[in-house]
């Protein structure tokens, strides 16, 4: 029990449910299964989308790309089917591939240029938007195969089918990061550079990894949400940055790299797709979910803080930051950094 | 008890340093020396950036029909005045090792509160521009102070700020657009100054960059911004104190953001919460194209002045020769991402030339031969 509750998620689920609970006595249009059904389908989505980016923070690397790769995947997607007649899933199997091939493209850039991931997946994520919009005259793809919409909309009672494909995702990406080498190369590549390098794993390797990684994820995300709204539409991904970064950080996943909480992501995609439903149903503007989403960020942060503050007072490390291969802060690594002014450890 | 918290990595996820150790400021006489180059390669990059704005006119003056006629100019001259202030707004931040995600939220706040203030409530214009300038400086010091409070990389603070003060605006206008009909505005947006192709937002964005030359060159404020940014540490060491430095950044960039801001108003005249949706590009293009280094520590003003000229001419070059406006976003990516590129390899090449006996630490080149 005690070591449940030190799961970043597991307070935030706990949170969630209890501010369900009340939200369905104060309003009888919170707990009907309709909308149940409909906050899960937007978690979902959001919870791919934030693996997409946990990937690449898993390695101490960040994504802008996330949205811009989601979007030209749709719009592949849609030509290979709109235009081009292919069957449904030749062309899903092509917009499978394209995503990790733009992952690729970004990562390949950043290992070898030695550019930051930020930059660079600025200025890419920018022109894969600008390539969606440039081959479609920013004109969606109407006709949008049907097994796709089955699958984006359809349901059992309250249970979306899509959150079967965001459950497969986060326990094949958590397996991925914990127990497959490469994965937790990852994981160590973030927890300490310079301990990984020194132990012969390559830095360029694992951006490129992270990042292909990061651009299948982001298909996924992009041949559900064709489902979910029913068109293939260039602008898929242009309103992804916050949601990118906030699922994966409400969920527990460290900034700085090292850590990654796949199941996380789902619970944070959960939360914040309540908040937005509750906003909207209890009559409360919808712009004002951007600004919770901003703040959430925030708390989040904090709450991981305090938490890890917690756990180094028990014990050095807890069971979930597999992949650790020496000492966070000895080494060569802490000369780049930034002195702490006290706030290391006394 | 207080703990090391890993996710603190205030410079260091901006930085292309990763793992190689800090600029060294061990001897007066290796910064002088430094300096120097440094001036150098500026003065070659500006040139450059001449050369490059020459060359697209001649194209795009050959190619097209009106690129170089008055009205054109004067459009280019016009939206590259607010790119250029928006470059500066985000170098004050580069500067210092530091980005601000939020450019275009603390638009959105400045926008919408001249026009409420001009139109619901008639403030006159003066205490309504003066009003917009001061909430403009005091919602990025909120920012700088949550990031000393914190110690969390601007990267996040700035991007929790993107969605909170977007998402603030457009909740509290609910979206409203404003009409805005004064005449001094109207002037300052789309009259002319002295020849008929000068926007005066061109001398508005001259101004500001003087003017920020001024504190980069004969202040020590802005020699303290730049010693923060080419190392924190020894800046901290020689008795500077950075986090004031960070605070003066953050409000002097809030400050160009609300001009950046009154600019846009001035020739859009209908304003919303919307304006600055569009910011975070342009506001990284600039500086990256003009030569400022992203690892801090470096500015050049003219530089972006140049760089926002020749980002626009492209743009409505492009336009001229009847390419669709979808491929304009394509464009500016593909700026970015070599600007970016030319930037890298000519601050690497610098590095190498100030530094020989590190040559080999290079970014990228330390783990080559551990694949």
């Amino acid at each position: 029990m005690r070591r449940a509750l030190r799961v970043p998620w597991v307070p935030l689920l706990v949170a969630t449910v209890v501010a369900g609970l009340v939200l369905s006595f104060s309003t009888r249009a919170f707990s009907n299964t309709f909308n149940i059904y409909s906050i899960l389908q937007i978690a979902a989505v959001d919870a791919v989308v934030g693996l997409s980016q946990m990937v690449v923070l898993a390695i101490g690397d960040m994504s802008l790309a996330v949205g811009g790769m989601a979007g030209l995947v749709t719009v592949v997607v849609g030509y290979l089917y709109q235009v081009q007649h292919w069957p449904v899933g030749l062309a899903v199997l092509v917009g499978l591939v394209a995503g990790p091939v733009f992952g690729l493209v970004n990562g390949a850039i950043i290992a070898r240029t030695g550019l930051s991931a930020f930059i660079v997946t600025l200025a890419t994520g920018t022109a894969f938007t600008g390539v969606a919009y440039g081959v479609t005259s920013s004109i969606p793809y109407a006709d949008v195969p049907s097994v796709l919409v089955r699958l984006g909309q359809g349901r059992a009672a309250f249970f979306p089918y899509l959150l079967v494909v965001a459950l497969v995702a986060s326990v094949l990406i958590g397996s991925i990061l914990h127990w497959m080498p490469f994965g937790r190369a990852l994981l160590a590549m973030g927890g300490s550079r310079e301990a990984a390098v020194l132990s012969g794993l390559s830095r360029q390797q694992s951006t490129i990894i992270a990042h292909t990684l990061s651009g299948l994820l982001a298909g996924v995300a992009a041949v559900m949400y064709i489902g979910v709204l029913g068109t293939a539409t260039p602008a898929t991904g242009t309103d992804w940055l916050i949601v990118s970064f906030a699922v994966p950080i409400i969920g527990g996943t460290a900034l700085a790299g090292g850590e990654a909480h796949a199941f996380g992501c789902l619970v944070a995609g959960v939360v914040l797709a309540t908040i937005n439903d509750a906003l909207i149903v209890l009559n409360i503007s919808t712009y004002a979910v951007e600004m919770a989403e901003g703040l959430l960020i925030f708390v989040a942060v904090f709450a991981g803080r305090l938490g890890q503050e917690a756990a180094g007072t028990q014990r050095p490390e807890y069971g979930h930051r597999g992949g650790h291969v020496g000492p966070r802060s000895s080494g060569q690594g802490a000369v780049a950094r930034e002195p702490l002014d006290g706030a290391q450890v006394t | 008890m207080r703990v090391k918290a890993p996710s603190v990595k205030t410079s260091e996820s901006f930085s292309i340093r990763d793992g190689s150790e800090p600029r060294s400021m061990s001897s007066a006489q290796g910064i002088l020396v430094g300096r120097v180059r440094a001036v150098a390669a500026r003065q070659g990059s500006l040139i450059g950036l001449v050369l490059l704005i020459a060359f697209t006119w001649t194209v795009f003056g050959l190619a097209g029909s009106g690129f170089l006629g008055s009205f054109n100019l004067y459009t280019v001259g016009q939206l590259a005045a607010r790119d250029a202030v928006l470059g500066m707004a985000q170098a004050l931040l580069i500067v210092i090792a530091r980005m601000n995600l939020a450019v275009g939220s603390i638009g959105a706040i400045c926008a919408s509160l001249l026009g409420y203030m001009l139109v619901s409530m008639s403030v006159p214009l003066p205490l309504a521009l003066i009003t917009v300038l001061v909430v403009g400086v005091l919602a990025a010091l909120v920012m700088g102070w949550v990031e000393l409070r914190t110690k969390l990389s601007s990267f996040i603070v700035t991007l929790a700020f993107l969605s909170a003060y977007g998402g603030g605006a457009l909740w509290v206008t609910k979206a409203d657009q404003y009409e805005i009909s004064s005449s001094a505005l109207n002037w300052l947006g789309s009259g002319t100054f002295l020849i008929s192709s000068l926007c005066p937002l061109v001398i508005v964005a001259v101004v500001c960059a003087v003017a920020l030359w001024f504190v980069y060159n004969r202040t020590s404020l802005g020699w303290k911004m730049l010693s923060v940014g080419a190392n924190t540490r020894a800046a901290r060491a020689s008795g500077v104190d950075v986090s004031r430095v960070v605070l003066w950044s953050y409000a002097i960039s809030g400050l160009l953001l609300a001009v950046a801001a009154i600019m846009e108003s001035s020739y859009e005249l209908q304003v919303n919460a919307g304006v600055g949706s569009d910011w975070l590009l342009p506001s990284f293009i600039a500086p990256v194209l003009g030569g400022v280094a992203l690892v801090g520590g470096d500015v050049t003003l003219g530089g972006i002045l140049l760089a926002a000229v020749f980002y626009d001419s492209l743009q409505s070059g492009l336009t001229i020769l009847n390419v669709p406006s979808y491929w304009l976003q394509f464009a500016q990516g593909l700026v970015l991402l070599v600007a970016v590129i030319l930037n890298q390899l000519r601050h690497a090449r610098q590095r190498r030339s100030r530094r020989p006996e590190r040559a080999g630490a290079a970014p990228g080149g330390e783990e080559v031969a551990v694949a």
